[in-house]
């Protein structure tokens, strides 16, 4: 049997799939709100729903470049990722993703393609950024565990609320600062190891890693 | 079947998209292949949407959301809807069909390698494919820094286990192991070394992390 290869790699079971097939009716009644303005855009091109989404979105999205350092770009992210949400929105599927998730990955892949755009010309780059960051739901012909994942960010919300601010701190530098675990303890001045054991303790809670062992 | 997975706070850093170019190639040739880490990140996606929503929010220009109407109205390009492309994996993107014809540097007897470290300018990691024959082992050697791998073609192993096809292993300078090329293809992995370009001046033994 297989142990640990180093600190840096786990070992687990693979668990099977639950496929939609198994789960033919009872999902429908568990589409967000934003995933069915989403649809609207996507089938009709529906301009209220966009605008919908457009209010209750674009503000986070504003935090989110202002705080990765891109003040100066923060209106331009907007407009980037709501033009690049218009034009997928018939891509979108909501057994998928939940709304703000798929909206989230968008935010995230157009903050990087800013950030790659700035470093280079992109003639330079053998990958863009799409192949190596997916948008749920693009090219992905595997089953759906539309349930999981529903279910998964309605039990972040709730989970958030129960963890200490010492770890929503550190979660919040690594996905609003684009901070990596080191650059947060150096920020923090605690080690690298505290850290490490913070995101550990609220990944547990947020049961991202019930699945692990030997961590 | 995978059985080597990236940890969770690697797929968070992902997920958060936080890891250099060639760090998210391994961890997306591995989801490729791992139902169980793509669930993973679909939950650690969620995170990153939950924490957007939880971090306070600014207001947009009053013309923002006319400016973009007007953008998507004149502009073909803002308002075309995406294609949906046939699945290629990025692998294929960077390295074409074949990886075993690649213009491959034979080391030693069973050992060759290649750097791909120029497919990413601007990265201050070194990129190496090595390819170890079937049956073939390496010498005994240490790591220096952090060495992230994956196994693109057959498997090796070492006195840790048998690493297969898109297992993910994460090597340090506390593993001294031996790896030996086990089935009947030759192994081909794909490493990112965090080793800083200091040590270009070991060459060699920088290009070729089986051996150090």
């Amino acid at each position: 049997m297989m142990t640990i290869a180093s600190s840096n790699t786990i070992t687990v079971k693979e668990r099977p799939v639950t496929t939609l097939e198994q789960q033919p009716t009872k999902t429908e009644g568990r589409k967000d709100p934003w995933g069915v303005l989403l649809e609207k855009v996507g089938k009709h091109q529906d301009r209220a729903a966009y605008h919908a989404l457009f209010e209750h979105f674009a503000p986070q999205i504003k935090y989110y470049a202002i705080s990765n350092g891109l003040a100066s770009h923060a209106e331009e992210l907007v407009q980037e990722v709501f033009v690049s949400i218009w034009r997928r929105s018939c891509l979108y599927d909501w057994r998928k993703a939940a709304a703000s998730t798929w909206i989230f990955t968008i935010a995230r892949n157009q903050r990087i393609d800013m950030l790659r755009k700035m470093q280079r010309t992109s003639a330079e780059m053998a990958v863009e950024t799409e192949d190596l960051w997916q948008i749920p739901g693009d090219n992905e012909d595997e089953p759906v565990t539309s349930l999981h994942r529903l279910m998964s960010e309605r039990r972040i919300r709730e989970s958030l609320s129960q963890l200490p601010e010492e770890q929503i701190t550190v979660i919040a530098k690594v996905y609003m600062e684009h901070k990596s675990h080191q650059m947060v303890a150096d920020e923090l001045n605690i080690p690298l190891g505290t850290v490490k054991s913070r995101v550990r303790l609220a990944l547990n809670k947020l049961k991202v890693i019930l699945q692990d062992q030997n961590v | 079947m995978t059985r080597h997975h990236p940890d969770s706070l690697s797929l968070m850093e992902y997920s958060a998209g936080n890891l250099s170019e060639p760090h998210a190639l391994c961890i997306r040739l591995h989801l490729e292949q791992c139902p169980h880490c793509r669930s993973r990140v679909d939950t650690l996606n969620s995170l990153g949407a939950v924490m957007m929503d939880h971090q306070p929010k600014v207001t947009v220009a009053d013309s923002s959301f006319d400016q973009l109407m007007a953008r998507i109205d004149s502009s073909p390009q803002a308002s075309s809807p995406v294609v949906p492309q046939p699945k290629v994996s990025p692998l294929q993107k960077l390295l074409g069909d074949d990886i075993n014809a690649l213009p491959w540097k034979r080391q030693l007897a069973d050992v060759s390698v290649l750097d791909i470290t120029d497919k990413f300018p601007g990265q201050n990691e070194r990129v190496v494919l090595q390819k170890l024959v079937a049956g073939g082992k390496a010498p005994a050697h240490t790591h220096r820094g952090d060495e992230t791998t994956i196994v693109l073609q057959g498997a090796f192993a070492d006195q840790k286990g048998v690493f297969n096809q898109w297992d993910f292993v994460v090597l340090n300078e506390q593993d001294e192991h031996r790896p030996v090329a086990v089935g009947c293809e030759d192994c081909i992995t794909l490493s990112v070394l965090s080793a800083p370009l200091k040590l270009t001046g070991t060459f060699t033994r920088l290009l070729n992390p089986f051996l150090r």
